[in-house]
């Protein structure tokens, strides 16, 4: 282990903003934050073989002690005690770890903490108003879109990231945009018809 | 030996008779609704707490260390490296004290000496991080001694094979006979045979294998993630030598089982193990890869299957040679049971073949057997029907069995006749049938399979139902919750009863310190055994509330009703007074309901059925399979939860279609013996793009009076046991070609379409 | 798990190059491919130098010559739905929506696609094989079922990549930064065969990185396809695929580039049925003499004879398709 030697990167919330700039108008809630406001540089500091990396997560600042090898999951889950994202693999096979950065889904488990930082995160308890459930998690609950529902929380957010890029989206596409996340209960079916669902209670 | 397999058992318990007198439901309120799931806030939100989410106090994590050979005799563990390493607080192997626990029966232990499938357990590792439970365990040394191995189903069964166990590599022969099938063939105006496939297939649910275990004095509380916190508790007081009140097993959220949770793990006693050696808590949690290695599969078959059949439609002999392995261990690997029951047949010879492996040892997995059956009669029959120029709904309807022909037992009730019927409407079957194929290189076709269900379960449960003072009702059960709603459907009963809206009652579930005996949710038996148990349960509260209102209200216990959280006048719907306005349960303070299941009826078995209908299409250039619907029409009793029933049917389904189409584990048999696709990427589950859009769920209720006071019959595993065999069906209808072996791969396919051309 | 390494984040090409070129020093650009080898314990690495800071090497934009540059960093997302690929280069833009799925593509790079690693599950897996510089290959006598049956020797691995053939097809050419400069080298001259190099798929030597990908301008009359054929609709790699860019004279088939996918350890290029078609119309005839071309030379494994099978459609059928 070392401390993080590099310079700090480049990186900013500005940037990132600008390549979601085509994604279209969504809203997300509690996620709704000014741009991530964290750096590389705020990774100096670390300490005994730690980095330190400063993360945005459903909009509050989060400055973690990690090692280089951690990822963005394992801090969520062990670091910030966020465990409703879900581990279902570890190697991006699976897709219960989805969290959106910076309004995109990706694996959480796929990224690096250190390559989080300056990213807007939201997890699944990112999407909630307080104890309200977001607009995708009641269209999970009326159409029945889970079984065991260890795969939901990822599920959800990657509905969310299709329904950012495509708000009205048709049926072949949102087996394309819910094709990255399994069910090994098969609750694909309804799935589909949340997202149906969702896209209507946003208004698509 | 018996096994899930083998069900039904006749072991099976036997309950009390009940002396309560449960009319069957007429019309329902709540039974039979669409209702979204009594905890569907918790699993959207992500705030329920599954096992692999919890972290206790001062909690140690574990890790295992594996054999990486297919056949290998340990000759020395050294952990002194590993021990050495930073956080590492225990290290466990075979020779440490009261690690000596037997496994798999008789036939091993805890940390065998002698390893026969690469992934079995050699020795354990407790560390502060579980980053440093891995690192040391990989510094465990390990000496081996490489022994041959088998891992060819029909090499094993040659004398000249590597032994997996030194008594050999059988593990049973069965053969089940009725009539005499030479005779049957010989009556046959055509007779077919042909040898059929099924792949080795993994469960793989969502969430991975775990136990968190903690020790309080001499008693251990287990939180983890199984099917049956009963049968867990029974197995780990068993292994640790404790009275099983001492032993307590936790499982409020799980994430999936399909039949590989129903048993003890050895991570689950080494957990248990490790936190006595440290006096704090640990977790073991299985990584993704391990999974595929050492918690069960389904068993690859091989099925020659010999029927024949009369030009009138009668099937005259059914035989068949089933072949199975379920690895290096005792477990079922086989079910002939579909060719004994599904259809009228009078002459009918099974062999079953089970034989040792060095692979990773089966478990259940949903209908145990059973898909791999019907993979293969479901063909077959299809096939009978074609020669001799019947439509294949129409040959089934003929063939349908009017009694349970392995024993003569009749039916409760059998819907098999409509869920073919209705099924096929529903489908638009004629017309489907009779629709062009294409005539380019896009071919579709459609096929169907039916199926049903043999295990009627273990009636053996007591639940408690009690109402508080302000009326709000707690319900008590063992059973556990994996995602198919039981704890939704069970409050639904509990709702209709007693007249409580479902957010006024609370489930406290699947914990043995705190529940009662259920059976696992395995079987297809939660639903058809608790249900009426808490039935039995809601009426005994709904007994002692009218006769309290009966007495304060001064009206006769007939002329009341409970409905909205009140009793009311069965004419004055609009009146009513509050549970809580009654004296009588303030006085009180709360009523229990003691429910017990009441046992199977004398002389008479309920079972499900189901009939599939599949339409694909194949691209017979690549050998692209596209299931385009599915159609399911299900005898399971009645409905109890319209949603969660349908997401059943149709998970069941999706499943079917990893059967199909896409789910293999892969042996590098002839070289080391390892798994090569212990991951997700390379052992395929069905995506979102791999299932159609158009499904539709027909539920066909027999109102089945006699099989319980529910009328429920199980779901969970006929909604999984046609649906391959019907794509393949489908397949065949569609291009000509049959492929005999699953899944359907563009490769199979591939093939097949040459050899239908003849090339 | 991740095993143990350090990180460093360069702000500039010249710097990734420096950091890059030292000892166990591993690229990270999206890391959907490289967290997966170093789980797997597939090779190690003592430092990660991740690309992420520097922006200037994502991005689409038109070329003064009328083709197109893309930086390396580009997401496969941002390619598969860019405007100007999609009509130009659809082969590319449909190559990379069928990679991986869509949270993959959102991270994954255009760069890190045509460099990540083998599929081979003995590669990948826990086997010291040939390229993990053991002595043997477990393919050959093993479980063959995703093998090539072009281009093996030694070592059996196809190229995982659906965008590199399809990026071959189209003519396109990889810049390459090192510490010397920068050299733009043709597709098919980056990726190597076995017999060339058993351990590396392309000519990339440590210290050196891709940094953008030209494509040239397309003539008028062209069409390009990506097709692709997998077991299951997401996640998979292909068993094959097939870009095919042909432009049309009237009738006629004044060029004909193809490249398959999943079948060889690199790009591979059916030059034979290239030259098959190039001059005559797309008639039955012609097809038929280009599917025949296409396969010639195969060389089947055990379990991938299927391949040839496959190819010989996927060539049939775009090629109709193209007619049509």
């Amino acid at each position: 282990m070392s401390n993080n030697p590099d310079k700090p990167g480049s990186k900013s919330g500005i940037s990132r903003r600008s390549f979601i700039g085509t994604l279209g108008a969504g809203t997300l809630g509690a996620a709704m934050v000014g741009p991530g406001t964290a750096t590389a540089q705020e990774a100096q500091g670390a300490t005994d073989g730690h980095l330190v990396v400063a993360l945005n997560v459903n909009g509050r600042q989060l400055r973690v002690p990690v090692e280089a090898r951690h990822t963005l999951l394992e801090v969520l889950r062990d670091k910030a005690e966020l465990t409703g994202t879900k581990e279902g693999c570890g190697r991006g096979e699976c897709g219960a770890c989805t969290v959106l950065v910076d309004e995109v889904p990706r694996y959480a488990c796929m990224t690096l903490a250190v390559e989080a930082e300056g990213g807007e995160i939201t997890t699944v308890e990112g999407v909630m108003q307080g104890e309200e459930l977001g607009q995708v998690q009641e269209a999970f609950v009326q159409e029945d879109a889970f079984q065991c529902g260890y795969c939901t929380p990822g599920q959800v957010m990657a509905v969310e990231g299709l329904l950012m890029q495509n708000p009205n989206p048709s049926i072949a596409e949102i087996q394309e945009g819910m094709s990255g996340n399994l069910c090994r209960c098969g609750a694909y079916d309804h799935i589909f018809k949340a997202v149906r669902r969702a896209a209507e209670l946003k208004g698509g | 030996m018996k096994y899930y397999l083998d069900w039904p058992a006749p072991d099976a318990g036997h309950p009390p008779p009940q002396d309560q007198e449960i009319q069957p439901w007429g019309e329902t309120r709540v039974v039979g609704k669409p209702i979204p799931r009594v905890d569907a806030y918790e699993r959207v939100s992500g705030t329920a707490l599954y096992t692999l989410d919890m972290t206790l106090p001062d909690m140690l994590h574990a890790a295992i260390v594996r054999c990486p050979h297919a056949h290998a005799r340990v000759v020395s563990v050294d952990t002194s490296r590993a021990a050495a390493m930073p956080g590492v607080r225990a290290v466990i192997t075979a020779s440490t004290p009261g690690a000596a626990i037997p496994w798999y029966g008789p036939t091993s232990s805890l940390f065998d000496e002698r390893c026969r499938y690469a992934g079995e357990e050699v020795a354990a590792v407790a560390a502060e991080t579980w980053h440093q439970a891995v690192e040391a365990a990989r510094a465990v040394d390990v000496e081996y001694e490489v022994l041959p191995f088998v891992q060819d189903d029909e090499v094993a069964l040659t004398p000249e094979a590597p032994k997996v166990h030194d008594s050999g590599n059988v593990l049973n022969q069965l053969t089940n006979e009725r009539g005499d099938v030479e005779t049957g063939f010989a009556e046959a105006d055509v007779v077919l045979e042909q040898t059929y496939h099924t792949p080795c297939e993994l469960h793989t649910p969502m969430e991975t294998y775990v136990s968190i275990a903690r020790w309080d004095g001499n008693r251990v509380t287990v939180w983890d993630s199984n099917q049956g916190v009963f049968g867990i508790q029974a197995g780990l007081a068993r292994a640790l030598q404790l009275p099983l009140t001492s032993v307590r097993v936790i499982c409020r959220y799980m994430g999936g089982g399909f039949g590989s949770k129903l048993g003890l793990s050895k991570y689950t006693v080494i957990a248990a193990l490790l936190a006595r050696m440290t006096a704090r808590p640990v977790k073991a949690a299985l990584t993704r890869e391990e999974s595929f290695l050492c918690v069960g599969n389904r068993p690859a078959n091989t099925i020659w299957l010999k029927a024949g059949v009369k030009q009138d439609g009668t099937i005259t002999a059914l035989q068949g040679r089933f072949l199975g392995s379920a690895g290096a261990y005792p477990a079922g690997a086989t079910s002939t049971f579909l060719v004994q029951a599904l259809y009228r047949c009078a002459n009918v010879k099974v062999e079953d073949n089970r034989v040792y492996t060095n692979a990773g040892p089966g478990r259940p997995f949903r209908a145990p057997g059973d898909p791999c059956c019907a993979w293969a009669l479901e063909q077959m029959v299809d096939d009978l029907a074609e020669q001799i120029g019947m439509d294949p709904v129409d040959f089934r309807q003929q063939n349908i069995a009017t009694v349970l022909q392995t024993n003569n037992t009749p039916y409760t009730s059998i819907g098999l006749s409509d869920c073919l019927s209705d099924g096929a409407s529903a489908f638009g079957w004629d017309e489907a049938r009779a629709r062009s194929r294409g005539d380019g290189h896009i071919r579709r076709g459609v096929g169907m399979a039916a199926g049903m269900w043999r295990y009627p379960g273990d009636p053996r449960a007591t639940v408690f139902v009690k109402l508080f003072s302000d009326g709000s009702v707690n319900l008590n059960m063992g059973a556990s919750d994996l995602g198919t709603g039981t704890k939704t459907t069970m409050a639904m009963v509990v709702s209709e009863e007693l007249g409580v809206a479902l957010d006024r009652i609370q489930i406290e579930h699947a914990d043995t310190g705190t529940t009662q005996p259920a059976p696992s949710s395995g079987g297809s038996q939660t639903l058809l055994v608790m249900a009426p148990a808490i039935r039995a349960a809601a009426i005994e509260v709904k007994d002692q509330i009218l006769e309290l209102a009966s007495a304060e209200l001064e009206r006769p216990v007939e002329d009341l009703m409970l409905r909205d959280g009140k009793v009311m006048a069965v004419n004055e719907p609009d009146g009513g007074t509050e549970f809580s306005g009654l004296r009588g349960l303030r006085g009180r303070q709360v009523l229990v309901g003691v429910g017990r299941r009441h046992p199977h009826p004398e002389g008479k078995i309920a079972l499900p059925f189901a009939a599939q209908f599949a339409e694909v299409e194949v691209n017979t250039l690549t050998g692209e399979v596209r299931v385009l619907r599915l159609v399911a029409a299900h005898d399971s009793g009645r409905m109890l939860n319209q949603l969660t029933y349908e997401n059943q049917v149709f998970g069941g389904m999706t499943m079917g279609i990893g059967l199909g189409l896409t789910e293999e584990r892969i042996l590098d048999s002839r070289q080391t013996g390892k798994v090569v696709n212990a991951n997700w990427h390379d052992y395929k589950i069905p995506t979102a793009k791999d299932v159609p859009v158009d499904n539709t769920c027909v539920p066909i209720d027999p109102n089945d009076t006699e099989c319980n006071t529910t009328g429920a019959k199980g779901l969970g595993e006929p909604a999984h046991i046609p649906t391959a065999a019907a794509i393949a069906n489908a397949v065949y209808h569609a291009t000509g070609a049959r492929v005999t072996d699953a899944p359907i791969t563009r490769g199979r396919m591939l093939a097949a379409l040459a050899a239908e051309r003849g090339e | 798990m991740l095993p143990n390494f350090t990180y460093e984040r360069p702000g500039s090409v010249d710097e990734a190059v420096e950091q890059s070129g030292a000892d166990g020093a591993v690229l990270h650009a999206g890391g959907t491919d490289l967290l997966g080898c170093l789980r797997d314990g597939v090779f190690s690495a003592e430092k990660v130098v991740s690309l992420s800071g520097l922006d200037e090497l994502r991005g689409i934009e038109a070329t003064r010559g009328g083709g197109l540059r893309i930086g390396a960093l580009t997401t496969l997302t941002d390619v598969a739905t860019d405007a100007t690929i999609a009509e130009r280069y659809s082969a590319l833009a449909q190559a990379a929506a069928s990679a991986a799925s869509p949270q993959l593509r959102n991270q994954g790079t255009i760069g890190g696609n045509i460099c990540q690693r083998p599929r081979c599950w003995y590669y990948r897996g826990d086997f010291h094989c040939l390229r993990k510089g053991g002595n043997t290959c477990y393919a050959i006598a093993g479980e063959n079922h995703f093998h090539c049956i072009f281009g093996g020797s030694g070592c059996y691995i196809v190229h995982p990549s659906d965008t590199a053939p399809a990026l071959q097809a189209l003519g396109a050419s990889v810049r390459i930064a090192s510490r010397s400069g920068t050299r733009t080298v043709s597709m098919e001259e980056f990726f190597v065969l076995p017999a060339d190099d058993i351990r590396n798929e392309n000519i990339l030597k440590p210290g050196e990185l891709v940094t953008e990908i030209v494509l040239p301008p397309v003539a008028d009359g062209t069409r390009s396809v990506y097709r692709k054929v997998r077991d299951r609709g997401a996640w998979d790699f292909a068993l094959a695929g097939l870009a095919a860019v042909v432009r049309m004279d009237g009738d006629r088939v004044d060029s004909a580039s193809l490249a398959l996918a999943g079948v060889a350890p690199k790009p591979w290029r059916a030059a034979d049925a290239e030259a098959a078609l190039t001059g005559g119309n797309l008639d039955a005839a012609t097809i038929a003499r280009a599917v025949d071309a296409s396969v010639e030379g195969a060389q089947p494994l055990e379990h991938n004879g299927y391949k040839v099978q496959l190819v010989r459609g996927l060539m049939e059928e775009t090629l109709r398709a193209l007619e049509g």
